[in-house]
């Protein structure tokens, strides 16, 4: 396939995985361009499509964590000290889908790839850590730990308002 | 609530600015360098080794033929020292044998 139509099918994953990861619209666009560029200058070495899929999953991830650290001196919230999201029940609302982006752009930046693998790619655990170059067993107890904290987060705040 | 559900519908894909693949292409465009290595030169490089590797296993035998020829020569001088002077002992005792 030539360049443009990679670029076509792959553009709203690679944008996806950088906002999710930073959740700033314009340096998500500038980190997926930067994707792209380099994904010309590799074109010679892509194998197949699955390859081209793969690369691109693992080198977004990685370029966007390594911003996500760029940021995180920035002074952050924590997730334990983030805003109790506004509570509503109904699946797939979107003020929930934005209270859950917040929660989840207040983990660590590591926890927060894997999340962003696991919901945005739907990938399995063993996907996830060989697309971010981790051990399986650090991706399940993050998963874990991240879906825990999330859920406490949750809970508390729809106990709150008695739902 | 299913937490996963709310995740993956929180997280669904999103599409960017719709000019997004003209700005990625233009910058391409742009950027200085490097070029799209030339077909030949995947073919070449591979030809090149392999006709190298055929030269030096000639290169090999030919200076294998020439040692075993070298040895073969000084067996022969050697052998023919040898029956010099057998033939010449030979000769001696005749010699004596006749006087």
């Amino acid at each position: 396939m030539e360049f443009s139509g990679l670029v076509r099918q792959h553009q709203a994953m690679v944008f996806s995985i950088a906002w999710h990861m930073l959740r700033d619209r314009a340096v998500a666009e500038e980190l997926a361009q930067d994707v792209f560029l380099s994904l010309h200058q590799h074109l010679a070495e892509m194998e197949s499509p699955e390859h081209v899929l793969f690369w691109l999953r693992r080198v977004t991830g990685n370029r966007a964590l390594d911003e996500a650290r760029r940021r995180q001196r920035r002074p952050m919230v924590s997730l334990e000290n983030a805003p109790e999201p506004v509570a509503v029940t109904a699946t797939g609302d979107p003020l929930l889908g934005t209270a859950l982006r917040k929660l989840v752009a207040a983990l660590p930046e590591k926890a927060r790839a894997i999340v962003v693998m696991r919901y945005q790619e739907d990938l399995d655990p063993t996907e996830i850590a060989r697309v971010l170059g981790i051990p399986v067993g650090t991706v399940k107890s993050q998963l874990q730990r991240a879906l825990a904290l999330l859920r406490e987060k949750l809970s508390r705040s729809l106990g709150e308002i008695g739902i | 609530m299913n937490l996963e559900d709310e995740l993956r519908s929180a997280f669904k894909r999103r599409e960017p600015s719709p000019d997004f693949t003209e700005r990625v292409l233009a910058r391409v465009a742009a950027a200085p360098g490097r070029r799209e290595p030339r077909p030949w030169i995947r073919w070449a490089v591979p030809i090149a080794a392999a006709l190298l590797l055929a030269a030096g296993s000639l290169e090999y035998r030919h200076y294998q033929g020439e040692r075993a020829k070298t040895q073969v020569m000084l067996a022969v001088r050697i052998a023919g020292s040898k029956l010099n002077k057998a033939q010449k002992k030979v000769q001696m005792l005749t010699h004596r044998s006749n006087s």
